[in-house]
């Protein structure tokens, strides 16, 4: 069943009754036998290897991670409703760059050969690359995509931009995070209805540190 | 059915909501037309409830929106997932840009009353007396004596939350208690206050209820959820939908026509006034004429223009009141979308409650005597903005990915302020609207072209706004102070005004001191159109003044016979 249905089922009529992990567990597990998602801008291989990385970005914890949350296949419709077609287009290219690199470092034939090591190794190698070379990357794929506007077949330099893409999709994995049901009103503080407006307030105090989800 | 009635007011937004309610609580049986269907408070507020993760994609403007509001879609921020329905479908509903205009409208009952920031501010005798002194346009009929005790009598009604301070320039309001600044907002204005002499950090003054109750059909305390745009199931901020309307309808004398898309005001040449409106029905095409002895524009701005425009006769062959040929001219916004923002380090501890539906204001403090006064430009500027937790740039960064990047995105993130300046736009007769008769819109009616520009004066203001930001940042001490100019087009600022302005002379204005035509006594104009000047302070609640001060002149001046 679907899990989101679900939730917000339990979420209606039994508002005092808090949704353990042990719950969401059982609801998630419903979900695992019905893998039949077929992804709109991704091929099978492609969607796998961007959950995949997805995972490793937000990964599992005493929290579910973005696999468990299907963040993925929230990706996938936010680039559907809402990306332009050029924006659509700049993550497909991104994300084709990004394979070819894995590929080549890791000596692999095929984008479903990819496993998550091998891809933790190449998100290493961007996302925990020291400051500077971030923005040398950051720089080489803007003149990229300003090069591209003219010229079509601009050389790029082929890391820079898978780099730009790691770092666009770890962007969007946060915004999916951040926008879940489950994660939104289980997990940071949660206040649909405030009720009240305090300026000045200590943090411990109002969320236990946690930030408000809306 | 009866055609004939007292009065009709045309319009059903901030404007025709008060003339609506004005006119039947004196007594007179009202015909309220509007040309969008009917939105019922709190019915039909569907997505008044929902959080963004109950919509496709987080609450965004979706690309389906962009493809039927692609000028509504230019703000970036007003028509996304939760509130698009409120907009217009701009394919429907079509206009033309001589030079960029946008055209920001919800064609519903309540119209943009639904929709509005809110922010409400008195307008000075720094305004009603700065075209006179600057020489610009034409003076100002009234004075602030004139619309102060009408400002009194409005607030009461609608409550405006804020701070008196007492200021000349910026009069205070008849207040509830005003909302609380946060942390790194306390600091800024206490920076500010140790630093200037001639400014000063406030809360915004906002048409939302902080105690009690007010009249209407259930107007309760804000609720600090920050969805008013959606429509507010507890009434706590003012629309037409939850206050005015509902005032009218208690009466018993308001007849609401929603789908009422008004053509022309029709005239008699023998008396000398108006007979009543001519409307098409949206949905059947029908066309009917309405009789009263008083009509009261309240369309907005551009709309009650085309109506006078599209009202043209032997009498008035250039649109109803036209005699000075100022109709559709001096069409005015305020300029925005820059100034500075800022990393603020520490009150790493503190957080605020409640998502407050308002930010902080800093009045203006440009050429309102002595050494405010600049050689550069005239008139001035007001700031909003605010601070917020949510700055997760360099936290991001430093985690790059997995367990404690997830970690840190659910923590409150760093403190960030930023503030925009809202400018004064003169009164220029070559910024105008205009009517194309070769373009009809879906009821055969002739469509409007946009032709307006800020210009010199203007674009110097810019320049000081987006310096005094970054230096008020960085009294305060804060980091990274970066000015930012996200550019501006007219229209943008969702303060059409001007195109149908009053004065003193018929020979260079459209309406005289009390929003009457001046050709036409029995026809008042009294949403934005009539503005003279604009002022930098967000405008509804002087619509608001000036519609009750016109009602109450309608009305005495129908009980001596003279309209």
């Amino acid at each position: 069943m679907d899990r989101r249905k679900a939730l917000r089922t339990i979420g209606f009529g039994t508002t005092a009754i808090t949704v353990t992990p042990a719950v969401v567990g059982m609801l998630q597990s419903c979900q695992s036998q019905t893998s039949s998602f077929t992804a709109i801008h991704f091929s099978k291989d492609e969607f796998s290897v961007v959950s995949q990385l997805m995972d490793l970005i937000i990964p599992k914890t005493d929290i579910p991670g973005a696999i468990e949350l299907k963040l993925p296949e929230f990706l996938d419709g936010f680039i559907d409703t809402i990306l332009n077609k050029k924006a659509q287009k700049g993550i497909a290219n991104g994300l084709n760059h990004f394979i070819s690199v894995s590929l080549e470092e890791s000596g692999k034939e095929s984008v479903a050969d990819l496993n998550r090591s091998d891809l933790d190794t190449q998100l290493a190698k961007y996302l925990k690359a020291d400051q500077e070379q971030q923005k040398t990357w950051g720089k080489e794929n803007k003149a990229y995509q300003k090069a591209t506007k003219e010229d079509s077949n601009h050389n790029a330099s082929v890391t820079a931009v898978a780099y730009a893409f790691a770092v666009q999709l770890r962007s969007m994995t946060i915004n999916a995070f951040k926008t879940n049901e489950y994660i939104g009103e289980n997990i940071m503080a949660y206040a649909p209805i405030p009720g009240e407006q305090k300026g000045c307030v200590d943090l411990m105090e109002a969320t236990g540190g946690k930030a408000w989800s809306l | 059915m009866n055609n004939t009635y007292d009065a009709i007011v045309v319009g059903t937004g901030i404007s025709g909501g008060w003339a609506a309610k004005e006119l039947c609580e004196k007594g007179l049986k009202t015909l309220v037309l509007e040309r969008g269907p009917m939105v019922q408070h709190p019915v039909d507020y569907p997505t008044a409830n929902m959080d963004k993760w109950d919509f496709k994609a987080g609450d965004k403007i979706t690309q389906e929106i962009r493809k039927r509001q692609p000028k509504q879609s230019r703000t970036n921020y007003v028509n996304t997932e939760s509130t698009s329905h409120f907009f217009v479908d701009d394919n429907k509903h079509p206009y033309n840009e001589d030079k960029r205009f946008d055209w920001i409208r919800g064609y519903h009952v309540g119209g943009r009353s639904l929709l509005w920031g809110r922010q409400s501010y008195r307008m000075s005798d720094f305004d009603f007396e700065a075209n006179a002194k600057d020489g610009v346009a034409v003076d100002w009929p009234i004075r602030y004596k004139d619309l102060a005790p009408w400002y009194s009598y409005v607030e009461k009604y609608v409550g405006i939350s804020g701070e008196k301070l007492g200021l000349p320039h910026l009069p205070d309001s008849e207040f509830l208690k005003p909302m609380q600044l946060n942390c790194v907002e306390d600091e800024l204005k206490n920076a500010v206050a140790k630093k200037y002499t001639d400014r000063v950090i406030t809360i915004g003054r906002v048409a939302h209820i902080t105690e009690g109750t007010k009249p209407g059909l259930g107007r309760n305390t804000c609720q600090y959820r920050n969805r008013c745009r959606r429509g507010c199931p507890f009434g706590a901020y003012f629309s037409s939908n939850s206050s005015t309307l509902p005032a009218a309808e208690a009466t018993g004398n308001m007849t609401l026509r929603p789908n009422s898309v008004v053509s022309e005001v029709l005239y008699d040449t023998d008396s000398k006034k108006a007979t009543g409106v001519r409307m098409i029905d949206a949905e059947t095409n029908e066309v009917i004429d309405f009789k009263a002895k008083v009509v009261f524009l309240c369309a907005s701005t551009v709309a009650s223009t085309s109506i006078l425009m599209q009202s043209t006769s032997d009498r008035f062959p250039n649109g109803m009141g036209n005699d000075s040929g100022e109709l559709g001219h001096n069409l005015m916004d305020h300029h925005f979308r820059l100034g500075a923002t800022a990393n603020v380090e520490g009150h790493e501890d503190k957080y605020y409650t409640g998502r407050r539906p308002n930010g902080i204001y800093i009045p203006r403090f440009r050429n309102i005597g002595g050494a405010t006064n600049r050689k550069d430009y005239i008139r001035g500027y007001g700031y909003q903005g605010g601070a917020s937790r949510g700055n997760w740039t360099e936290i991001v960064n430093e985690m790059g990915y997995g367990q404690d990047l997830k970690e840190a995105v659910m923590a409150p993130g760093g403190w960030r302020i930023g503030m925009t300046g809202f400018g004064e736009t003169l009164p220029y007769h070559d910024n105008k609207m205009y009517l194309d008769h070769n373009k009809k819109d879906q009821w055969g009616l002739p469509t409007v072209t946009f032709d307006a520009e800020i210009k010199e004066n203007e674009k110097i203001m810019r320049k000081d706004i987006m310096v005094q930001a970054a230096e008020m940042l960085d009294a305060a001490g804060f980091k990274n102070i970066e000015q930012f100019d996200k550019g501006y087009s007219m229209g943008l600022g969702i303060h059409e005004m001007g195109t149908a302005r009053m004065g003193r002379d018929p020979k260079t204005s459209v309406l005289n001191k009390y929003n009457q035509l001046h050709e036409v006594a029995n026809v008042y104009v009294t949403d934005g159109s009539g503005m003279t000047s604009a002022g930098n302070q967000n405008p509804s609640l002087t619509y608001m003044a000036l519609t009750a001060r016109a009602v109450d002149h309608a009305v005495k001046e129908l009980k001596k016979m003279n309209l």
